[in-house]
C-alpha cells in the first residue's frame, strides 16, 4: 500500500538515507530499529513529509506522490504521533484534536462547541479514552495525552478517503508498563482502521508489537525480519556489524588511569524523568563514556556535574568536596570544563573574538582590579591557536565565523588553558569532518595523559569504545552495565547495543 | 559578508551624510559656535543614552530612565541648598539603587526587564511626586551658581558640560572594552547561555548593568535640572524615546551584544542633526515625537539580529 | 501534577480574593480613621466607600480603562505585549471629536458616524502596529512602544496641543443620564465586555489567541496562520482602545492629546493583576474585569481613607511586579532579558 523505493537523502557531509526500500501493508504494524544516527528519524521525516527525498519514489497504492510539507502528507492519510509536547497544554482536549481544522464547526466565525465536543467524543472513543472533551489538556496524565495525540491523528479517517498510515515515534518512553500494554492492545485493535509504523529503542516492545521489523544501519536498511523469525540477538548484531579501527581512535595511546585519586564522585544521584540512581567515580586520566540512546539520561548527567541541572536525590562531590549548591560558576571554579553539544549556543559566544572566547571562563586570571590585560589574553590565544592548530587568520577574528572543528578547539582551549582538569565532553565531534574528528581524539588522549578526568558522551558507539577506559551503558535513565576497557579488551559494539536497546 | 561588514559602518556614514546634507542646505549649520551650542543641548540626552546602552547591550531595556531623571531633578532641587555639590552623589546613588532594584527583580524573579523597569519607573514617579508635592520647583539661584556654575564655563574654548560628556564616554568606553565587567557584558549580550556555561555570574553582571544605567540616568537628570534651574516630576518627559532612538540608531541592536557606547555617541549626534534639520525645515515641534517614533521603528528593523529570536513575540 | 493543579486554582481565584479583601479592608480603615478623628461612624456599613454613589464613581473611572485593558488582554494571551494604547486612544478620541463636530456636532445628526469612524481609526492603527511587529519581525514590546510614540505624536499633530470640546447633550448623556444609579456608559462598557467575552469563547479568532499563546510553534505546525492571528489580534486591540477613547471623551467631554495618558500602565497592570499571565495562554476578559476593579478600588479606596494620590503609581508598580512574579513558573524558563 504505502511504499518507498530507493529513497535517498543527503545532507552536507552526511549520506543520511541510502536507497531505502520500505513498505507498509494495509493493517500492518511495521517496526523500525537502529542505533543513534542510523537514519530512523530521517526516514520518519521523509514519510510524514517534513523532508523531501533527493532520489527515489514515494507511492501510495502504486501512485507516485511528492509531499512538500507535513500537511500535504496528512491529506494523503499519513499522520505522525509525536513523542511528546505536540499538544498545546492550555487548550481543551477537543480544541487540540481539531486544531487547524476547526472550520467544520464554525459558522460566521462562531464556534459550535456542542458539535465540536460530540465530534471529539467520537474520536476519543476510537482510542477508548473516557474523558470530557472540554478538559484542559494540562490536566491529563502523560499516557492520556499520548492517546489524545493518537485521537488527533485518527481524525484523518473522517477527513480523507483511502488508507491511513500512522507513525508512532517512541510512544512508550513516557509510559508505565501497564500503560504500554494498553497502548499496544489499542494499536492492534486499530489495525482495522490504519497501518502503523512503530519506532522505539526498546527492542522487546518492537518485537512484541510489530508484524515486520526494519533494521537500519548507517542510513541503509540492512534487514527486514518477520515477527515469527525475529531474534533479538541477531537483530542487534545486524544493527552494528562492523569492526572498530583501533588506530583511528588512538587506542595505542591509551594509558591506565590513576585509580587512587577521585575527581568526581556521583553517588545514587537522580533527576526525576531524566536519570535514576547513578553512581560512579571519575579518576585523573580516565576517559569515562556514557553510552545510551537519545534521552537515556547521558546529557543530564553531564549537566548535573557542571551545575546546570540539580539532582533531586543523591550526592555529588568534586575533588572530595560535596556540592550543595549547583551553579556553573561553582563547578568552573573547581576545575570543571564543559563542551556542550549545542556548540554555538553554549560553547562559544558568536560575535566575540577567538581570544575573548578563550579567556571567558578565566577572566580573573587576566585582570587586575577588574582591568583586563588584553595583551596577555592575545598572547595566550596565539599560543593555543598554534598548539591546537586552530585555523583562524588571527586571534582577533569573530569566533562565530570559524568552522565547527575550529570552534570546538577554541572551546577546548578555553578550558585547558584555564587549567580545568575535569572535562565534560558532550558530542565533541558532532558535525566535524574526519580530520577535525581525529584532532579531537588526539586532544582527548593528550588531556588524559596530562591527568585530566574526562566524561564523554560520544557521537557514535565506535567512538565510545575506541576512547574509553570505562563505559557505563544507560537505558531509560538507569545504568545497565559497566565495562572496564583496556586497549586489548574492549567490549564489542554488540555488547553495548545489547544493553542499550 | 560584505553587507555585514558595511552594516557596522552604517551609523557613522549616516551621520556624515546627514551632517553634510543639512549643512549644504543651510550653510549656517556649519558655524562652530552654533554646533557647540547644539552639542551642549544634547548632553543630558547623551548621558541618558549612554546608560541605556548598557541595558540594551545585554539584550534588555530600561524604561525607567526617564522617571529616574525626573526624580533626580526634584532631589537635586530640594537638597541643593543643604548638600551643595554633594547632592550629585545622592542623586547618582539613588539612580544606581533604582537600576539595581530593577536588575534584581529581572534576574531573581524572572520578570522581563521591560516590565520590571516600567513598573519601577512608576514607583520612582511616586517618589518624585511626593518629594515635589506635585509642583514645579525652582532651584536656589545662589546655591546653583556656587555648586554647579562651573558647568557653564568653558575650558580651552570647550563648554565644560561637553567635557563632562566626553569624560563619561571615555569612562564607559574603558569599562566596556578594557574591564572584565565589559567583557562579561558582551558575553551576556551575545550569548547568555555560553556565558553561564563558562562560569560567569550572569545575574550580577545584569544587575550591575542596570545599576550603571540608573546612575547615568541620574547624572543626566542632574545636568538637566541644573540647566533648567528647577525640578519637576515631569521635567524629563520625552527623554525616553530619544534615548532609545540614540542607542538604536547608533547601531546597538535591541538583541544586544554588538555596538556599544561609541555607537551611542554617533547615534546621539544623528539625533542632534535630525533635530537641527527639523528646525531648519521649520517642522513643527509637535511633529518631533512622531518623526522620532518612525525613525525608531526603522532603526530597530535595520539593526535587530533576527537569528537570535526564534519566535518573535 | 498536584502542584500544578493547586497552582492553577490559586492563579484562578487569587484575583477575586484580593478584590474581596480590598473591599473589606478599606471600610475598616475608613472606620478606624473616622473614629481616630472623632467622627461618628457606628457601623462598618456606614462606609462612604461601600456606598452606591462610590461604586458608581469607581465604575465611571474604570470604564474607559476596562475597554483598553480588554484589548491588551488578547495581546497578552498571545504572549505578546502592546504598549501603544496611549497613542491609539488619543488619536481615535481626537479623530472622533473632529469628525463629530464636522458632521454636525450632535448625535441626532449624521455625526453619529463619528463613532464607527473612531473604531475604524483604532482598528487601522492596531493593524499597522501588528504589521510592523509581524512583518518587520520586531518584538511586540518595542514595535508597540514605538507605535505608541508615533500615535501620541500624530494626535499632537492633529490637535496642535488644542483641546477639542464635545458638548452635545445627547452624547454627554453617556455620563449624565443614570439608570439605577449608574450612568449609561457603564452599561455600554458592560455590553462591550460581553461582546469581547463572546469573541474570546465562541469565535475561532478568540480561541486561536490561546493556541498561539500556549504553543506558537505547535499551533503553526497544526496549520494555524499565526501571523494572521497576531495581526488580527492587534487590530481587535485597536478597536478596544478606540472604544476606550470614546468612553474617555464621554466621561469628560474633551478630546486632546493627553486623553490617552496613563492608560498604558493602568491597563497592563489590570490585566496581569487579574491573572492573565504575561507568558501567554492563560486568563481572559473576566480576569481583566477583576483586575481593572482591583486597580480602581485601590485608587478610590486610598483617596477615601485619605492617602495622598501620588502613592497610587507606586502601588501599581509594586502590584504589577508582584503579579508577574506570582504568575511565573520559574522552572519553565531558562532566562529572561
Amino acid at each position: 500500500m504505502y511504499e518507498l523505493q530507493k529513497v535517498d537523502k543527503k545532507f552536507p557531509g552526511v549520506h543520511a538515507l541510502k536507497a531505502v526500500d520500505f513498505k507498509v501493508g494495509r493493517g500492518e504494524i511495521v517496526g523500525l530499529v537502529g542505533e543513534n544516527g542510523a537514519g530512523k528519524s530521517t526516514l520518519m521525516k521523509v514519510i510524514y513529509g517534513a523532508y523531501q527525498p533527493d532520489g527515489g519514489t514515494i507511492s501510495i497504492d502504486g501512485k507516485t506522490m511528492r509531499f512538500q510539507n507535513p500537511r500535504q502528507a496528512m491529506e494523503h492519510g499519513i499522520g505522525m504521533v509525536f513523542q511528546e509536547q505536540s499538544l498545546i497544554a492550555n487548550l481543551t482536549v477537543m480544541e487540540n484534536i481539531f486544531l487547524g481544522f476547526e472550520k467544520q464547526f464554525v459558522r460566521f466565525g462562531v464556534i459550535n462547541w456542542k458539535a465540536m465536543a460530540a465530534a471529539a467524543r467520537h474520536q476519543l472513543a476510537k482510542v477508548k479514552l473516557d474523558i470530557e472533551p472540554s478538559t484542559i489538556t494540562a490536566k491529563l496524565s502523560f499516557a492520556q495525552r499520548q492517546l489524545v495525540e493518537l485521537a488527533k491523528v485518527l481524525t484523518l479517517e473522517e477527513r480523507i478517503d483511502g488508507d491511513l498510515v500512522i507513525l508512532l515515534d517512541e510512544p512508550t518512553s513516557v509510559l508505565a508498563r501497564e500503560e504500554v500494554q494498553l497502548l499496544f492492545k489499542l494499536v492492534r485493535d486499530l489495525t482495522t482502521r490504519a497501518s502503523f509504523v512503530f519506532v522505539s529503542h526498546r527492542m522487546e516492545e518492537v518485537l512484541e508489537l510489530c508484524d515486520r521489523v526494519y533494521v537500519m544501519k548507517d542510513g541503509a536498511v540492512v534487514d527486514v525480519v518477520a515477527q515469527n523469525q525475529a531474534d533479538i540477538d541477531a537483530i542487534q548484531h545486524k544493527m552494528v556489524g562492523r569492526e572498530v579501527d583501533k588506530r583511528y581512535y588512538r587506542e595505542h595511546k591509551q594509558k591506565p588511569y590513576d585509580a587512587d585519586k577521585v575527581l568526581v564522585s556521583m553517588q545514587q544521584a537522580s533527576i526525576e524523568r531524566k536519570y535514576h540512581d547513578i553512581s560512579f567515580d571519575l579518576h585523573p586520566g580516565e576517559v569515562l563514556c556514557l553510552v545510551g540512546t537519545e534521552g537515556s539520561g547521558r546529557e543530564a548527567i553531564l549537566r548535573t556535574i557542571v551545575g546546570l541541572e540539580r539532582p533531586s536525590a543523591g550526592r555529588l562531590a568534586i575533588k572530595g568536596q560535596r556540592l550543595s549548591r549547583f551553579s556553573a560558576r561553582q563547578a568552573v571554579a573547581k576545575g570543571v570544563g564543559y563542551t556542550p553539544r549545542e556548540r554555538k549556543i553554549e560553547g562559544i559566544v558568536g560575535g566575540m573574538t577567538v581570544f575573548e572566547n578563550m579567556t571567558l571562563s578565566q577572566l580573573h586570571n587576566y585582570a587586575r582590579f577588574g582591568v583586563l590585560r588584553v595583551g596577555d589574553e592575545k598572547r595566550l590565544a596565539r599560543e593555543w591557536i598554534e598548539r591546537l592548530a586552530i585555523k583562524t587568520p588571527s586571534e582577533m577574528k569573530d569566533c562565530g565565523g570559524l568552522s565547527g572543528g575550529n570552534q570546538q578547539k577554541v572551546v577546548l582551549a578555553k578550558w585547558r588553558s584555564g587549567g580545568s582538569d575535569i572535562m565534560l565532553l558532550d558530542h565533541p565531534t558532532r558535525g566535524l569532518d574526519i580530520g577535525a574528528k581525529e584532532d579531537v581524539y588526539e586532544m582527548i588522549r593528550d588531556m588524559s595523559d596530562a591527568g585530566v578526568g574526562i566524561v564523554l558522551v560520544a557521537d557514535t558507539l565506535e567512538e565510545s569504545i575506541g576512547l574509553a577506559h570505562t563505559i557505563i551503558v544507560l537505558k531509560d535513565g538507569v545504568a545497565q552495565k559497566r565495562f572496564d576497557c583496556t586497549p586489548d579488551s574492549k567490549p564489542s559494539l554488540y555488547d553495548l547495543v545489547h544493553h542499550m536497546i | 559578508m560584505n553587507f555585514e561588514r558595511l552594516n557596522a559602518h552604517f551609523p557613522w556614514i549616516t551621520l556624515v551624510v546627514l551632517f553634510l546634507l543639512v549643512g549644504l542646505a543651510n550653510p549656517a549649520f556649519f558655524n562652530p559656535v552654533g554646533l557647540l551650542a547644539l552639542a551642549g543641548d544634547v548632553v543630558p540626552l547623551f548621558i541618558m543614552a549612554l546608560g541605556m546602552t548598557f541595558a540594551i547591550y545585554i539584550g534588555g531595556i530600561d524604561l525607567s530612565v526617564q522617571q529616574v531623571a525626573n526624580l533626580v531633578t526634584v532631589v537635586a532641587t530640594v537638597f541643593l541648598v543643604k548638600l551643595g555639590i554633594g547632592v550629585a552623589l545622592v542623586c547618582i546613588l539613588a539612580g544606581a539603587l533604582v537600576g539595581a532594584l530593577s536588575g534584581l527583580v529581572t534576574t531573581k524573579f524572572y520578570v522581563p526587564s521591560f516590565v520590571s523597569t516600567l513598573a519601577m519607573g512608576f514607583v520612582v514617579l511616586s517618589g518624585a511626586k511626593w518629594l515635589s508635592n506635585q509642583r514645579a520647583l525652582h532651584m536656589n539661584a545662589e546655591a546653583r551658581e556656587a555648586s554647579f556654575g562651573w558647568m557653564f564655563d568653558t575650558t580651552l574654548g570647550l563648554p565644560n558640560e561637553l567635557i563632562i560628556a566626553v569624560l563619561l564616554l571615555a569612562l564607559c568606553w574603558f569599562l566596556q572594552t578594557r574591564t572584565t565587567f565589559g567583557r562579561a557584558l558582551k558575553a551576556v549580550g551575545a550569548g547568555e547561555l555560553a556565558a553561564v556555561a563558562s562560569g560567569i555570574n550572569v545575574d550580577r553582571i545584569k544587575i550591575m548593568a542596570f545599576a550603571l544605567c540608573g546612575a547615568l540616568a541620574a547624572i543626566s537628570g542632574l545636568m538637566f535640572s541644573v540647566k533648567l534651574s528647577g525640578g519637576d516630576a515631569n521635567l524629563a518627559n520625552g527623554f525616553l524615546l530619544l534615548a532609545i532612538v540614540a542607542v538604536l540608531v547608533g547601531g546597538t541592536p535591541l538583541t544586544g551584544g554588538v555596538g556599544g557606547v561609541l555607537n551611542t555617541a554617533v547615534g546621539t549626534l544623528i539625533v542632534m542633526v535630525i533635530r537641527a534639520a527639523m528646525v531648519f525645515l521649520e517642522v513643527d515641534a509637535t511633529h518631533q515625537q512622531m518623526i522620532f517614533g518612525i525613525v525608531l521603528i526603522v532603526a530597530i528593523a535595520l539593526t535587530i539580529d533576527r537569528s537570535k529570536l526564534k519566535i518573535v513575540k | 501534577m498536584k502542584a500544578l493543579l493547586s497552582r492553577d486554582s490559586l492563579l484562578k481565584w487569587a484575583p477575586v480574593l484580593v478584590l474581596l479583601v480590598l473591599m473589606l479592608t478599606f471600610p475598616i480603615f475608613e472606620m478606624l480613621n473616622d473614629l481616630a478623628r472623632g467622627k461618628e461612624h457606628l457601623y462598618l456599613l456606614d462606609s462612604r466607600f461601600l456606598s452606591v454613589r462610590n461604586f458608581a464613581r469607581i465604575a465611571i473611572a474604570a470604564a474607559p480603562a476596562l475597554m483598553v485593558a480588554l484589548g491588551v488582554t488578547f495581546i497578552i494571551i498571545m504572549g505578546s505585549i502592546d504598549l501603544s494604547m496611549e497613542g491609539t486612544v488619543s488619536v481615535s478620541a481626537v479623530s472622533f471629536a473632529y469628525a463629530f463636530i464636522a458632521l454636525g456636532g450632535t448625535l441626532a445628526s449624521w455625526a453619529w458616524l463619528a463613532m464607527p469612524l473612531a473604531l475604524v481609526v483604532g482598528a487601522a492603527i492596531g493593524m499597522l502596529n501588528g504589521l510592523v511587529h509581524v512583518k518587520l519581525k520586531i518584538p511586540s514590546f518595542m514595535a508597540s512602544l514605538a507605535m505608541g510614540f508615533v500615535g501620541t505624536g500624530f494626535a499632537l499633530l492633529l490637535t496642535g496641543g488644542e483641546r477639542v470640546r464635545v458638548d452635545d447633550p445627547i452624547f454627554r448623556s453617556l455620563l449624565t443620564v443614570r439608570w439605577f444609579n449608574f450612568p449609561i456608559m457603564i452599561y455600554v462598557a458592560g455590553a462591550f465586555l460581553l461582546l469581547m467575552w463572546f469573541v474570546q469563547t465562541r469565535t475561532t479568532l478568540g480561541r486561536n489567541f490561546y493556541a498561539v499563546g500556549g504553543g506558537e510553534e505547535l499551533a503553526a505546525a497544526s496549520g494555524l496562520n499565526v501571523s494572521r492571528v497576531r495581526i488580527l489580534g492587534f487590530t481587535l486591540a485597536g478597536v478596544c482602545y478606540a472604544m476606550g477613547g470614546l468612553l474617555a471623551v464621554g466621561k469628560i467631554g474633551i478630546a486632546e492629546t493627553v486623553t490617552g495618558a496613563n492608560f498604558m500602565f493602568v491597563s497592563i497592570t489590570a490585566v496581569v493583576v487579574g491573572g492573565t499571565a504575561l507568558w501567554g495562554g492563560i486568563g481572559g476578559v473576566f480576569n481583566t474585569l477583576i483586575g481593572v476593579l482591583i486597580v480602581f478600588v485601590i485608587n478610590n479606596g486610598m483617596v477615601v481613607i485619605g492617602l495622598p494620590s501620588y502613592i497610587q503609581s507606586a502601588v501599581l508598580g509594586a502590584l504589577v511586579i508582584l503579579a508577574v512574579v506570582l504568575s511565573t513558573d520559574r522552572k519553565a524558563i531558562s532566562f529572561v532579558k
